[in-house]
């Protein structure tokens, strides 16, 4: 159960990698943007995420009939880490790149691949994900937006919360109820919806992150129309095709990488200072660093050859994890190199600091708690 | 990786099973070892995995080597295995010819090399008492030098570490020895970090058995009427495990996977300041889920427990990585992802 692939990069690969660093840098450079700890979520930037779409670096794994270039697993993976590692601004095409595509692919119809897919890939086309309510956190499964059937489509009503981004987003797939809650079977019932966050009925109001800054929202739902056409799959099989998702979700280096800027920042600085005793507890770090993408490249390595029976663990645990791990280190870098941690410091580890320590809690909150994780892996575990 | 590695590895691990019970490595205790599993994995040639055929071994390779030292930390084998694999792929890596008895190795300092004579003590050398032969680095006016040393030549004090391991002190007067030329300063480095990836593989193993033992035990013991792993904390204990369990496999299989890599040394040494932490989770938390019956000698939790506790203090140690982790970082202008991203892709 715990055994995972070891991967080598190929030369092409390294290639690709300082291809894509070397487009960063360049952009960094040249100030179309500035490096943010945590940026995959909370960076949108529409004109760069059409930049990147027009490199053929958004859907790049997907086929090319599609707007894809066909590549593998493990060259978006390293994609993805050069993008991280760089504190680029892609939030606002990520979920759309990562989870909406492959789940069009694998469940969508024709007309809905040919109709996102390329748009999605362009960069210009992105998606919010529709799952909280206020009343459904963790027990997602109790969700009470609800869409009934009418001529031709389905008609929603309801609140989804913490949406974030769709405020930027064209669309969102949310999941919503289309029969009745049955205590029995609650996981019954649940169906995937395309709704376009411009349609008629549908209300976006942000609610402010703690810093101020607009990055989820409240979206209401009053008597929309969604046409049959934008069902994703099957309905009532809406909780199975969101679970077939997760194992992408949640072992991406996204769970480990939100605030290595901070890292480097910290390394540099004590390499500045000559602090070698500095350096040697922050080892401890980047031996944590380490042994977390080990696991996180097993687990894309073994996604990639399609054996998908033995991910859920080792995915569950690079989050549980590897969230803890960038949660933890704006509280150790601190102790090492002295701060005073602000949002618009001149001393980019004083700024990295600051947007660590304020985004972190979410880390081990969005995309299923710790505490949930530990119960699904808990139980995976025992059940072997 | 060798194409004989899944079958020797089966069948190693089907001999470990049958022989090497809690009793057997409870014998350990009482000054004795388990021969029979010995004879054994001599007659079958498990002993000399990594000795090329044409030295009189049995061919494989290092990753071999290190997977089978796994099995044996996985099942506490009373055996001195890693300790006479490693001697023999020391002389074998400085061109000396490897020995086909019991050997052990102690790469710390204490010999001193006088007109080609051995003379010094070493303290807590891995079962000196039952080896015929040691390896050791030995000093000398020219540097240091690995030497092959009978032990018939030497006074031998019995020790044990807390794990109840054969850890002896060895002293030496003029004994003669066979040399390797001077070593460089990146032989000596070598030799250590393949110490140390010895210390991983039996580690790992280790903590494999805990992780097993663990989970079994909350499947088993039933409190307030119902199998403890019903219990939320108890599972995020579980987890704990999983997770510490998880990530030492995985930096296990990066060393191997890097053997041949020019990156080796990082990938040891970023394994190995790991497994601290790994060490320090899963002794602690397996003696909570056990509770009392983990603390007796009856039960096999200690077994491993133990043994962890005394190995991550033998021979080059995690501040030893940290130490020279640092001192490469404070030399090096490379930006620390374009380092990571060097060393952990073996590139
Ligand atoms: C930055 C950020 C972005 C987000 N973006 C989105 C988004 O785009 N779309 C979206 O749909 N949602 C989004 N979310 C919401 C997120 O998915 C939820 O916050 C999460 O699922 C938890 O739900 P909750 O906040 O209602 O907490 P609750 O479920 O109420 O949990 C409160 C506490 O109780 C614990 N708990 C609950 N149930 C159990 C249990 N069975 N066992 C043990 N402990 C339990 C939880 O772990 C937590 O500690 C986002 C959240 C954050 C922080």
């Amino acid at each position: 159960m715990f055994q995972l692939p070891t991967v080598q990069f190929t030369e092409e690969q390294e290639a690709f990698r300082l291809e894509v660093r070397g487009f960063l840098h360049e952009h960094i450079k040249r100030g179309t943007f500035t490096p943010k700890c945590d940026s995959w979520l909370s960076g949108v930037n529409p004109s760069f995420s059409k930049l990147i779409g027009e490199q053929g670096w958004i859907g790049m794994t997907w086929p090319k009939k599609y707007g894809g270039q066909e590549r593998s697993t493990i060259d978006r993976y390293i994609l993805t880490e050069e993008f991280l590692a760089s504190g680029a601004p892609v939030a606002a095409h990520w979920f759309a790149d990562r989870q909406t595509g492959p789940l069009l692919l694998r469940y969508g119809t024709e007309e809905q691949k040919q109709f996102f897919l390329p748009k999605i890939a362009r960069g210009e086309c992105y998606f919010a994900i529709g799952l909280s309510e206020p009343n459904s956190g963790s027990d997602l499964a109790s969700v009470r937006t609800r869409a009934e059937k009418v001529e031709g489509g389905w008609i929603v009503n309801g609140q989804k919360i913490w949406t974030s981004n769709a405020h930027v987003c064209h669309y969102m797939v949310t999941l919503v109820r289309t029969s009745p809650f049955d205590g029995k079977n609650k996981h019954a019932g649940l169906s995937q919806l395309i709704i376009d966050l411009h349609a008629k009925g549908v209300t976006i109001v942000p609610i402010r992150f703690l810093t101020g800054e607009h990055h989820f929202n409240e979206v209401f739902f009053e008597n929309v129309f969604v046409s049959d056409n934008m069902v994703v799959g099957q309905i009532g099989n809406g909780w199975e095709q969101g679970l077939a998702e997760l194992a992408f979700e949640r072992s991406g280096p996204e769970r480990i990488l939100s605030t290595f800027l901070l890292l480097d920042e910290l390394i540099q600085e004590l390499k500045r200072q000559g602090n070698k005793e500095g350096l040697k507890q922050a080892t401890k770090l980047l031996s944590r660093l380490w042994s977390l993408r080990n696991l996180s490249i097993g687990v894309a390595k073994l996604l990639e050859s399609g054996d998908a029976k033995d991910v859920a663990i080792p995915a569950s645990l690079v989050k549980a994890f590897g969230t803890k791990f960038e949660q933890s280190i704006p509280e150790i870098a601190r102790l090492l190199v002295e701060t005073y941690p602000k949002l618009d410091a001149e001393r980019k580890f004083d700024r990295y600091m600051a947007q660590s320590i304020l985004h972190a809690p979410g880390f081990t909150i969005r995309g299923g708690t710790t505490e949930i994780l530990y119960g699904m892996v808990a139980k995976g575990v025992v059940a072997k | 990786m060798s194409e004989m590695k899944d079958m020797i590895l089966d069948v190693a691990e089907r001999m470990l099973k049958d022989y090497i019970t809690k009793d057997v490595v409870d014998i350990l205790e009482k000054g004795d070892w388990a021969k029979d599993a010995w004879n054994l994995f001599q007659d079958n040639g498990i002993i000399s995995v990594a000795i090329p055929e044409e030295h009189g071994g049995a061919g494989g390779d290092l990753e071999d080597l290190l997977n089978l030292v796994r099995l044996t930390g996985k099942y506490a084998a009373p055996i001195p295995f890693a300790e006479t694999t490693l001697a023999n792929f020391l002389l074998e890596t400085s061109n000396l010819t490897t020995v086909d008895k019991i050997a052990t190795y102690s790469l710390q300092e204490g010999f001193i090399l006088q007109n080609d004579q051995v003379s010094g003590t070493l303290h807590n050398v891995p079962w000196a008492r039952h080896a015929k032969y040691l390896v050791a680095f030995v000093k000398s006016n020219q540097g240091v030098q690995l030497a092959l040393i009978d032990l018939a030549d030497a006074t031998i004090q019995s020790s044990t570490n807390m794990a109840s391991e054969p850890r002896d002190t060895v002293t030496m007067s003029d004994a003669k020895a066979q040399l390797s030329p001077v070593l460089s300063e990146e032989q000596i480095f070598y030799a250590r970090s393949i110490e140390t990836a010895f210390k991983i593989a039996l580690m790992t193993g280790a903590i494999e058995k805990i992780n097993e033992l663990s989970v079994q035990y909350t499947k088993e013991r039933e409190q307030f009427g119902r199998p403890i792993h019903r219990f939320q904390l108890v599972q995020h204990q579980i987890v704990q495990l999983a997770g510490e369990t998880a990530i030492a496999i995985a930096a296990f299989n990066n060393v191997c996977a890097a053997i041949q890599s020019k990156n080796l040394l990082h990938e040891i040494a970023y394994a190995r300041i790991r497994f601290e932490d790994a060490i320090a989770t899963v002794t602690s938390v397996s003696h909570q889920l056990h509770a009392a019956i983990g603390m007796t000698h009856e039960y096999a939790l200690h077994q491993y427990t133990r043994r962890l506790w005394a190995w991550r203090d033998e021979g080059p140690n995690s501040d030893y990585w940290s130490e020279h982790i640092a001192n490469y970082l404070l030399n090096h202008d490379d930006k620390l992802w374009a380092y990571l991203t060097k060393t952990l892709e073996n590139s």
